[in-house]
């Protein structure tokens, strides 16, 4: 149909209605295409024609008014429920009367578990592009945490596995717990707030997000980008303990440590007290051994200063006694006594040592000494 | 010198593990003076009495979080 303008001179302008006709013309020869999203704000009515709903972006909250004829939706059986995944064929359309812009839609289909698995891959790569699964963005847990706090469903076996294996080991645990949504869609949003609000306790130095085993569906929540996201920016380490060992939810990546159990994850948050104790005790054993060890020490070397001391006067006097001997032989190497023992005689006048006959009389009495004594003679 | 770790800030029975482990393995070295030796020992005694008053005050404890989703609906088990 043809959509003319009223002229105003140059100027042309359109009616409302006009307006209206003319883009939803063009509007309608745009192709039938898929939309993904949620469900959310459904309305049926047994009175009405359509059934009404939104169309909402999981990841930034984006909405879309659809329509579907009611006789349509009813026929897929389909049972859907608020903030469930689909995929939605239809076409854009304006409904002229009130200018709104809503998606005319032909058919929905629930997300099935092919499409879950191929978002999961999509959203897997692209987080780990970003580094969200690096091994070195991964913390320590620390060995003693003053408060644990833990993110599980209420009643749930995990909860119980947690918290038994928490008290067993270590007694004097203080453990906050957030119960939350597990499953469902409404699980992903209420699992990051219950993280958030454990972080706001003061003294919460790691958080355990719990869950046991389920369906895939059940565990989609713990894929979620959100959550994903919120236990990598976490600011305590995260141990996730979520599902099965063979069930690998993104949670499990972004986690700063990874537990198969809930069990496995209430004995990695808390040491064992009793192997604490003992740890001390033989630390204390080791300490007082290491001091004892330089006491002794210390003590071998003063012992050994005072044996020194104590020789020293008897050293002293053993040498001067090598000395004296030293000089006596000495003394003997230079005395006449060698000489008179080869046959020489000293001869000696009552006052001096003769050594020249000038000075002799004849009749003189002299004193002869050779080596083994001596005796009388007199000058001739 | 109090019975605290040298290190400000909790937690800190972490670093008083750590600070005793590091006297043990210089006590043990045999290369500490005595008057040094004597000086870690004390330190090493304050450490261990430290980490034994922090598991005697702790007390086992378990409290449940007010839950900030609707209290209406209670949350399914899982």
């Amino acid at each position: 149909m043809k959509i003319a303008p009223i002229e105003y001179g140059d100027r042309k302008v359109y009616s409302v209605s006009a307006f209206n006709r003319g883009v939803a013309d063009w509007l309608a020869r745009l192709p039938t295409l898929w939309v993904e999203g949620e469900v959310t704000e459904l309305r049926r009515h047994t009175g009405w024609q359509s059934v009404f709903f939104t169309l909402k972006d999981p990841a930034d909250g984006a909405c879309l008014p659809a329509t579907m004829p009611r006789g349509r939706f009813d026929a897929l059986r389909l049972d859907l429920v608020d903030g469930e995944r689909v995929h939605v064929f239809g076409r854009p359309e304006l409904y002229e009367a009130r200018g709104d812009f809503r998606l005319r839609v032909l058919s929905i289909e629930r997300f099935g578990l092919g499409d879950h698995l191929a978002a999961l891959e999509r959203l897997k790569r692209k987080l780990a592009a970003e580094g969200l699964f690096a091994p070195e963005r991964k913390r320590p847990l620390p060995r003693l945490p003053r408060v644990v706090g833990l993110v599980t469903g209420n009643d749930a076996a995990a909860k119980r596995d947690v918290l038994s294996t928490l008290t067993a080991r270590f007694p004097p645990a203080h453990v906050v717990v957030a119960e939350t949504y597990v499953q469902g869609p409404r699980a992903a949003a209420a699992i990051v707030e219950a993280l958030r609000s454990l972080c706001a306790v003061p003294a919460v130095d790691v958080i355990v997000v719990a869950r046991g085993g389920g369906s895939f569906e059940d565990l989609l929540p713990f894929s979620d980008e959100r959550l994903v996201r919120a236990i990598a920016g976490c600011p305590v380490p995260v141990v996730s303990a979520v599902g099965h060992e063979q069930d690998t939810p993104l949670c499990d990546l972004a986690a700063d440590v990874r537990a198969s159990t809930p069990t496995a994850a209430g004995r990695l948050v808390v040491p064992d007290l009793g192997e604490l104790l003992a740890g001390l005790d033989r630390s204390r054993g080791r300490l007082a051994r290491g001091a004892q060890r330089a006491v002794v020490r210390e003590r071998d070397a003063l012992a050994l200063v005072r044996d020194r001391l104590r020789r020293a006067p008897v050293l002293a006097v053993e040498r001067k006694r090598a000395a004296l001997e030293q000089a006596a032989a000495r003394l003997k190497a230079l005395s006449p006594e060698a000489t008179l023992e080869r046959g020489y005689a000293i001869v000696r006048t009552d006052d001096e040592i003769v050594r020249s006959p000038a000075r002799l009389r004849p009749g003189q009495p002299l004193r002869v000494e050779v080596a083994e004594g001596e005796f009388g003679a007199r000058v001739e | 010198m109090t019975g605290a770790p040298a290190e400000p800030g909790e937690p800190s029975f972490e670093s008083a593990q750590r600070e005793l482990e590091g006297i043990l393995a210089r006590l043990e070295s045999g290369e500490a003076s005595l008057d040094e030796a004597i000086a870690l020992w004390e330190r090493g005694e304050e450490l261990y009495r430290f980490c034994l008053a922090r598991l005697d005050a702790a007390h086992g404890r378990i409290e449940e979080l007010v839950r900030t989703t609707s209290a209406a609906t209670p949350p399914e088990g899982g």
